[in-house]
């Protein structure tokens, strides 16, 4: 107690420096009719250093884009941060009435009427260590899938199938020159390939697979015997590192925890270039697969880490990969830079590693304040610990008395409670700037009003800027973000449209109108606050519809939606979009079509009839 | 009584409703006595639209057009056609122009996103004669106004003086069509500008042709209070106690600069922002930066539906300009040192060739303001003129 009033003491005598040097400036450079301006520099000041607010008013906007993986809602989200507010939902892998994902024919050639999903993690595509606001790509563990965000629409283009895995778990972004691969992981090992059953399950294995970014094809797999979870890429364009806590090959969790050590994967992705162009590689279910278990190839480096780990991440200065131990209480840092000297032979894999610091009990994930600080979260005893990666380095080397100082940690704050991930702003690129946490807590019991058994999910703002974590908000999510990335905004913001390109989509309506080829037809319509294209259209009993809209409006923001009574359909078009939509017309009778997205004051009118005579 | 009966519309599409409804009223004469007159209210517009809908595309949905002769908009024995206007003789003797606004200033256009067609004329020392409207596809019915008042608003342009200046909110009332305050700023533009395009041609307005220079590429470190002493910024200033509103804080405290200058544009918006709008630009194009604190607002919330901002407008010499969302990009921060945290703010990009940077022009302003529950508006303006040290 006495010791957080010091604290809170030592801040306010910061923050009257701050304001003591606006003063003097003030004195320097502004005569006294403009004193007000005074206040706003000393303001200015005293941002940061563990003093800043959340608080967006009515027409301010977030500093942050923050994209979350919605779990198994198998949405993306995006979240203004530091405000917390929800902006959108990207529906994904799931089926979305509102917006007619899973409804309209394009969206459903992407899924192939699989509405499951399982969302875990969220990365965006880079230019030289930086996003370059092109897209977000997002995995499925559920379905196995990869589907990629194009920012400017901020909708799914593409949705790729993986065989030969299970549990994808890990996804992440080559940093390095810029996006060209991306890499998702498997944490379930089962055959490869998955058929016959009946194979004994020390023949399962995991698949590395390596996707190329912009055509959303697989390059290849990489078939090792261990399971991998989370991944990462390096800053130099070099790798991709995975962690891995059953090399025991278990099917129980007593058999998965039966080894002391686990690894920590690298793949070299030159090796992986050259084994390609030299034809090392089998054809399995149409993906080319490179063996990278244990002797049997040179791509694969197995770095001894202490027992089930689960997160790796990247330090943004590119040094350091961050092992978080989850069963054991340490992270395990491998330096990046002594990775050739492995491949090469000079070093033995475990001779990278440079420290494995105490951390806490159940270390999970690692993100990064920019200023030479590590934060972790730990599960077990729900804090996040702030910590230095140089003096633990230091201390490592120093031994085994002066570790047990813990002097490397720098803060521990407690969240409530229970935390998985954690991620601040920019902590993903080499410019992480220290401003902002995201602490993604499973359990919300007490925090928020009670809203029956299954209960939201709680999320924790926490200021960073400062030498101490502080909680600043908490958020309620419903089902079930696991990870996230907070952009800042002038990266994303420039990239993003009004409206779509019209033309885009071939189907595009400028000319309402109908078309019979025997039992099809197609209805084109325009829509145009208030009217759409046609007042009526009539169809005969069993024809196959499909009615094609294109919003005509140009105006941003104003959408429109196609909704048939009593026919199961609704979907939205924004300005300038075209979608499509099929159906057999197997009721007769008479139908209105309106519009659901509000769009004028005559919205309510803005309906036609749909009658579908007999046959 | 159907209200549509009692207010015909003028030519076509109000003809057609007008008969069909009331066709349609005769047929239900004996339920009329118990029905309300919301409910006609709400019938009338329903039947407006149902009945237009049998007879008219959808395109011409909202569409009202008007036939017109010259001598609507001015008394004359004979015109004489030129190439954009007409002239208008009183025996050999040129007494005044008629034109008509698309041939001028077709490029504003209103709520509907059509430009609304307007014949004018003005005699030779830029008295406006008359003014017809032609063509236009506003939804005022929309926010309970008739054609009626549309017309309304626009004869108080007869009379008035284009070359001297016609002060939107003082000169011309919008009381006849409060509300319609989109379609209100466009038409103004139109009629405005037109006219003093014409006077220029006709030789009425002597064309100072200031020198266009070039913008200077230097980048100096400018703070807040160097934009201001250098003029870099200029401030309008509305109290509350001049619109006889509670508080001592200003109603509205406005800044406006030119972006391009990097002296200016990098202080004001930061390096990458600044980039950002320049990389952006078209040849020709020039983006000014507003922004301002205080409770009054100079954007409002209208373009989010309609896409025009309707309180706003940029002049120079007889051209005029108003900015849509297109042309917008959100302000919300000022980098300059000292600089105050805007409430609101924004880019916008006067498109087209047409605007001079280098030569002054005005921000015009029309600001709407409750007093209790009644809407009042505020004009106001401030010219700004690039400094020299901006220049090359």
């Amino acid at each position: 107690m006495s010791f957080d009033r010091r604290d809170f003491l030592k801040y306010i005598g910061m923050a009257g420096v701050a304001a003591g040097a606006g003063v003097v400036m003030l004195d320097k450079t502004i005569n006294d009719k403009d004193k007000v301006l005074g206040t706003a520099v000393a303001q200015a000041e005293t941002k940061g250093n563990g003093h800043q607010s959340a608080e967006v008013k009515p027409g301010e906007l977030d500093a942050y884009y923050g994209f979350w993986s919605g779990g198994h809602s198998g949405e993306v989200r995006i979240l203004g941060v530091p405000s917390m507010r929800e902006l959108k939902r990207i529906p994904v892998f799931n089926m979305d009435v509102g917006s007619g994902w899973g409804i309209t024919n394009e969206s459903k050639a992407l899924l192939k009427g699989r509405f499951c999903g399982d969302t875990h993690h969220v990365h965006g595509s880079y230019k030289d260590g930086v996003y370059d606001g092109k897209y977000l790509f997002v995995n499925d563990k559920l379905n196995n899938r990869v589907a990629r965000i194009r920012v400017e629409y901020m909708e799914v283009d593409k949705i790729l199938d993986v065989p030969n895995i299970q549990g994808m778990h890990g996804l992440f972004t080559q940093r390095y020159p810029k996006t060209e691969w991306l890499v998702c992981n498997s944490e379930f090992q089962i055959p490869v390939p998955n058929n016959p059953s009946d194979v004994p399950q020390d023949k399962y294995y995991g698949c590395h697979t390596i996707i190329d970014a912009e055509k959303m094809e697989i390059v290849c797999q990489v078939m090792v015997d261990e399971n991998m979870d989370l991944a990462a890429t390096d800053y130099g364009g070099k790798y991709s590192m995975t962690t891995s806590y059953n090399i025991e090959k278990g099917v129980t969790v007593s058999e998965m925890l039966a080894s002391d050590f686990d690894y920590m994967l690298v793949f070299n992705w030159d090796r992986i270039r050259k084994a390609l162009k030299e034809g090392k590689f089998k054809v399995i279910e149409g993906v080319k697969m490179i063996d990278g278990r244990e002797g049997k190839s040179d791509i694969v480096v197995r770095i001894p880490v202490a027992k089930n780990p689960h997160g790796i991440n990247i330090s943004p200065d590119g040094k350091y990969a961050v092992c978080s131990g989850k069963v054991s209480p340490n992270c395990t840092v491998v330096a990046i830079d002594k990775l050739d000297e492995v491949y090469s032979g000079k070093i033995k894999p475990k001779d990278c590693i440079v420290a494995q610091p105490y951390i806490g009990l159940g270390p999970l994930h690692t993100t990064f304040d920019g200023r030479g600080n590590a934060i972790t979260s730990v599960f077990i005893d729900s804090t996040n610990v702030k910590w230095n990666i140089q003096k633990a380095i230091d201390a490592e080397k120093k031994g085994a008395e002066e570790k047990k100082k813990n002097e490397h940690i720098v803060d521990v704050l407690d969240i409530t409670y229970q935390v998985g991930h954690i991620m601040a702003t920019m902590a993903e690129t080499k410019e992480a700037d220290g401003k902002w946490l995201v602490s993604l807590n499973k359990f919300a019991k007490d925090r928020f009003i009670n809203v029956g058994p299954l209960k939201n999910e709680c999320e924790q703002l926490v200021d960073i800027s400062g030498d101490k974590l502080k909680i600043i908000h908490d958020s309620a999510q419903y089902i079930e973000p696991h990870d996230c990335i907070i952009v800042r905004r002038d990266i994303i913001e420039k990239h993003v449209k009004d409206r779509f390109n019209m033309f885009e989509h071939p189907l595009a309506v400028t000319r309402s109108g109908v078309e019979r080829k025997g039992k099809k037809v197609t209805v084109k319509l325009t829509a145009n606050a208030p009217v759409f294209g046609l007042q009526e259209v009539k169809v005969k009993k069993g024809d196959e519809v499909t009615v094609i809209v294109t919003n005509n409006d140009e105006i941003s923001d104003l959408g429109h939606g196609f909704a048939l009574s009593n026919y199961n359909i609704n979907f939205v078009v924004a300005p300038f979009q075209t979608k499509s939509v099929t159906f057999t017309a197997d009721k007769p009778g008479v139908y209105w079509a309106y519009c659901t997205n509000f769009c004028h004051a005559l919205h309510l009118e803005m309906r036609m009839r749909i009658i579908v005579e007999k046959a | 009584m159907v209200p549509g009966c009692i207010h015909p519309g003028t030519i076509s599409l109000n003809t057609i409703w007008y008969k069909s409804s009331c066709i349609m009223n005769q047929k239900r004469n004996k339920y009329r006595r118990v029905m309300q007159r919301t409910i006609l209210l709400c019938l009338y517009i329903i039947m407006v639209f149902t009945s237009s809908t049998l007879y008219a595309a959808q395109s011409k949905y909202f569409e009202h057009r008007y036939e017109y002769k010259l001598e609507d908009v001015m008394k004359a024995e004979k015109f004489a056609q030129k190439e954009r206007y007409w002239e208008a003789y009183a025996g050999v003797k040129i007494i005044g122009y008629v034109f008509l606004s698309k041939d001028w200033t077709e490029r504003h256009v209103g709520y509907s996103g059509k430009h609304m067609e307007t014949l004018i004329g003005i005699d030779t020392s830029g008295n406006i004669t008359g003014v017809k409207l032609l063509f236009h596809s506003e939804p005022i019915v929309l926010i309970g106004l008739k054609e009626d008042n549309y017309q309304e608003y626009l004869k108080q342009y007869t009379g008035k003086n284009a070359i001297k200046g016609l002060t939107f909110g003082n000169e011309i009332k919008m009381d006849a069509i409060t509300g319609a305050t989109v379609t209100a700023a466009v038409q103004h533009a139109i009629i405005t500008e037109s006219a003093k395009k014409v006077a220029g041609i006709a030789g009425m307005t002597k064309h100072t042709q200031d020198k266009v220079r070039k913008i200077s590429s230097k980048s100096d470190i400018l703070n807040w209070k160097d934009l201001v002493d250098a003029g870099a910024v200029k401030n309008i200033l509305i109290t509350s106690e001049e619109l006889a509103l509670e508080g001592k804080e200003a109603y509205l405290d406005l800044y406006i600069g030119l972006v391009s200058p990097p002296s200016i544009g990098k202080n004001v918006l930061g390096e990458r922002f600044y980039n950002e709008i320049m990389e952006a630009l078209k040849p020709g194009e020039t983006p000014v930066f507003i922004f301002s604190m205080g409770a009054g607002s100079f954007k409002g919330s209208g373009f989010a539906r309609g896409g025009v901002f309707e309180r706003f407008s940029i002049e120079q010499e007889a051209r005029v300009f108003n900015f849509t969302d297109k042309d917008y990009r959100i302000l919300t921060e000022v980098a300059a040192k000292g600089a105050p945290k805007p409430k609101e703010g924004g880019v916008f990009i006067i498109r087209g060739k047409e605007f001079e940077p280098s030569n002054p022009f005005k921000l015009k302003l029309m600001l709407p303001y409750r007093v209790g529950t009644e809407k009042k508006f505020k004009t106001s303006g401030v010219e700004y003129k690039l400094p020299d040290r901006f220049l090359e």
